[in-house]
């Protein structure tokens, strides 16, 4: 039985025609997902036709047999009350902190018209979506439970009055790769098990391919190709799915070719981390505890793990960018200075590229000045025009055009702005970069060039990398040898290869099963 | 923020200038013309009830509401932003004693302050520039103090790091730019307040003294006049309400351009 069926779909905001010509249909029980880069009019698709943006709506959208377009507010809330349920992409913000869960799932139950749940039957609800400890976590706020699991009590909370429609905008870009597969696994469940119709929306073909029956994909407002999941994965006919499915990393296929390694560069000691706990208690939190990492000359090496495992505390600890309690770090042989003793040319060998290219970038410089900074400070050598022709040379070198170089970072694209922060690292002539989830913030086209953009820099420069990411996919595209971490500890490491195909903890064959 | 500006900088040249050119003193009894409608003679704005020129006295009123209104906001800006900017930016211990320090200073009633400076000191309107500068810039450095703890986890701040730029230069080249749109933003909402201030005092007889004038004191003046004057009255609160309302919307538009 057809339950969603939407045709001429068109969507304006502000008089600019952002979605246009978009039909589908979706079965009771079945799913479908949304997959398209940012501002290809995915989420509007999802949400405009439900009130639930400022967009004007014409074509049709059509609810189990009931039109959604050209509905007045009163019509659309009771729709959106009992009949849909919706799943965001912010598990951490979207609960109210000073309620408990129960109060929240019992205020998600009663809105839609039902009677005040048991406990029993709301403690039912909450294990039905894999949360542990259910009748425990009636009692418990929101600060006490994990992302993943907050976005298992939204998902609780949003089938909790059994919606015929089951709405889920981004539920996973913001959880890393493990809590990804789980939460989808769980949403490809629920669908089937309670006869919900799953509307998907996300950036990522690869992440909901296993977990969803049919996919659209959107391209520029309009849907590009659509089919069931497997006949658009194995055998796209667009020009666009094809270039979605090519620039998503996976884990089969053919191994890429990496450059070879030379001499020790880094040999990082029992390194260890702590942060003073939050509040009036003393005491403090151990995130990182005596963790050993070797990366050799020309050599790329993944730290992977978790959410809150430490990789990116470590990282940062050995490059001299945050915090250290104990254990030494060796560049070259030789003994790394404190972070306050950090001399010019020592920083100059070890550049990092942050997860947020905006943010790292200073909105008030112009791209010339920033790529310009550590170039005045590393390099005392350069003069005046020397440094201006490395800007440009290394801005050639990411494949930015110069006419970019007398913009400022508000004015770049998050691709754009990512190649800038390349460009940034790149121009000191450094020996290692520091990649902290360089390409996880990004759309998965443009994480794609940009890891394409490094797998090339790093054969053509005999970089040495540092790579911290959540994602083995990712890792394998660029690294020789992979470092799993788990609660502040290295608990496997190896060759990518060895890992991947055999991994020996518990953590990497998580880590493995998300990423297949 | 043009027609703003414009405006703001003719209230100060008229201010500065402007008494220069004029027949009448600001502290001159005409004894002929009392209470004296606008165009009575050569009182252009009429005068106020001893006969002073009002016009004339406006415009000194500007001039010292406007000097009050400079030195607290140049307080606040020096003291108020290298106080917040230190303590947010070193964090910990320093931070700690520095913030108490402002509570300590909040804490003291501002009005008891000042009369104790007065009797100290002596009656001096520099007294008042001090006085009321040394409470502004207290909210000046909790904000920027804020901004800065803000600021200093951002990752461009990171990068700057490990792009060698000392500390010291992180602060000056990366931060302050950054938290000036704030900064700027409150500095022009503190003038008013300021200006409140400045004739609060003075109507208590701590502020400035007559024959000497205000903004603050005029308006009060008028007030008390305003059923026979009216001119009194709505000369000076043109004159301020026009001042805050370019001060108002420079400061905006000042904002909105560092925000972007």
């Amino acid at each position: 039985m057809t339950l969603l069926v939407v045709e001429n779909l068109a969507i304006s905001i502000g008089g600019r025609r952002i979605v246009e010509d978009v039909g589908f249909t979706i079965a009771a029980g079945r799913s479908l997902a949304l997959v398209g880069a940012s501002g290809s009019g995915k989420s509007q698709t999802c949400l405009a036709p439900f009130g639930l943006s400022p967009a004007t709506v014409a074509g049709s959208f059509r609810l189990d047999g009931t039109e959604l377009v050209g509905v007045d507010e009163q019509r659309l809330r009771r729709v959106r009350g009992r009949d849909v349920g919706f799943v965001f992409q912010q598990p951490l913000t979207a609960l109210t902190p000073h309620l408990t869960i129960g109060a929240q799932l019992r205020e998600a139950w009663t809105q839609a018209g039902a009677s005040r749940p048991s406990r029993a039957a709301m403690a039912a609800a909450l294990e039905r979506v894999g949360l542990d400890r259910a009748t425990e976590r009636l009692d418990q706020y929101p600060h006490r439970l994990s992302g993943g699991q907050r976005q298992r009590a939204l998902i609780a909370m949003a089938i909790a009055h059994r919606p015929k429609l089951l709405v889920a905008d981004e539920p996973t870009t913001a959880l890393d790769a493990m809590l990804r597969a789980e939460i989808m696994t769980l949403l490809g469940r629920l669908c089937t098990e309670e006869g919900m119709a799953l509307l998907l929306v996300s950036h990522d073909l690869a992440a909901v391919a296993d977990h969803v029956d049919a996919v659209a994909v959107m391209h520029a407002g309009q849907v590009v190709e659509t089919g069931p999941t497997r006949a658009v994965l194995g055998n796209p006919r667009s020009d666009y799915a094809r270039a979605l499915i090519a620039a998503s990393p996976r884990l089969d296929g053919s191994p890429p070719a990496l450059g070879p390694i030379g001499a020790p560069l880094v040999e990082a000691r029992r390194v260890s981390v702590s942060f003073a706990r939050p509040g009036w208690r003393r005491g403090r939190l151990r995130a990182v505890d005596g963790v050993d990492i070797d990366v050799a000359e020309g050599e790329a090496v993944a730290i992977v793990g978790g959410s809150g495992s430490g990789k990116s505390t470590v990282a940062r600890a050995i490059a001299r960018l945050g915090p250290i309690d104990a254990g030494t770090v060796l560049w070259q042989g030789a003994p790394l200075p404190e972070r306050r003793a950090m001399r010019p040319r020592d920083r100059a060998g070890l550049q990092p590229v942050f997860q947020d290219p905006v943010a790292s970038l200073d909105p008030l410089w112009k791209v010339r000045d920033i790529v310009a900074e550590p170039l005045h400070r590393l390099r005392a050598d350069l003069g005046r025009t020397a440094i201006a022709a490395r800007v440009e040379a290394v801005l050639a070198e990411v494949g930015l055009d110069p006419s970019l170089a007398d913009r400022r970072p508000g004015a770049l694209s998050g691709g754009q702005a990512q190649r800038v922060a390349i460009a940034r690292a790149l121009g000191p002539d450094p020996a290692m970069l520091l990649l902290d989830e360089a390409t996880s913030a990004l759309d998965v086209l443009v994480a794609g060039t940009i890891l394409d953009l490094l797998a090339e820099l790093q054969r053509r420069r005999g970089l040495a990398i540092l790579m911290i990411t959540h994602d083995l996919a990712v890792a394998r595209r660029l690294c020789h040898r992979i470092v799993v971490m788990d609660a502040g500890r290295v608990v496997e490491q190896g060759p990518t290869d060895r890992l991947i195909a055999a991994p020996a903890h518990a953590v990497t064959q998580r880590l493995v099963a998300a990423s297949r | 923020m043009r027609p703003a500006l414009i405006v703001i900088a003719l209230i100060v040249a008229a201010a500065l200038l402007g008494p220069l050119a004029l027949h009448w003193r600001y502290d001159v009894i005409d004894w002929d013309a009392v209470r004296a409608a606008p165009f009575t003679g050569n009182h252009l704005m009429g005068t106020d009830s001893v006969g002073r020129d009002l016009l004339a006295r406006t415009l000194v009123g500007t001039r010292v509401t406007l000097g009050v209104a400079f030195a607290a906001a140049l307080v606040s800006l020096v003291v108020g932003v290298a106080w917040g900017a230190v303590a947010g930016w070193r964090g910990g211990r320093v931070d700690e004693a520095m913030m108490r320090v402002v509570d300590a200073l909040y804490a003291l009633p501002f009005m008891f302050v000042v009369i104790l400076l007065m009797v100290v000191f002596g009656r001096s309107i520099l007294l008042v520039f001090l006085g009321i500068g040394a409470v502004e810039w207290l909210t000046m450095a909790r904000v920027v103090r804020g901004q800065m703890i803000a600021l200093r986890e951002r990752p461009f701040i990171t990068a700057a790091e490990a792009a060698g730029t000392p500390p010291a230069a992180v602060v000056v080249r990366h931060m302050l730019p950054n938290i000036a749109g704030v900064a700027i933003a409150y500095l022009l909402l503190t003038i008013p307040q300021v200006v409140m201030i400045e004739s609060f005092l003075s109507f208590l007889g701590l502020g400035v003294q007559e024959p000497m004038t205000s903004l603050g004191i005029l308006l009060k003046d008028g007030a008390d006049d305003m059923d026979v004057a009216p001119h009194a009255l709505l000369l000076p609160a043109a004159v301020l309400v026009t001042l805050l309302l370019c001060l108002t919307r420079a400061g905006e538009r000042l904002r909105d351009r560092f925000a972007q």
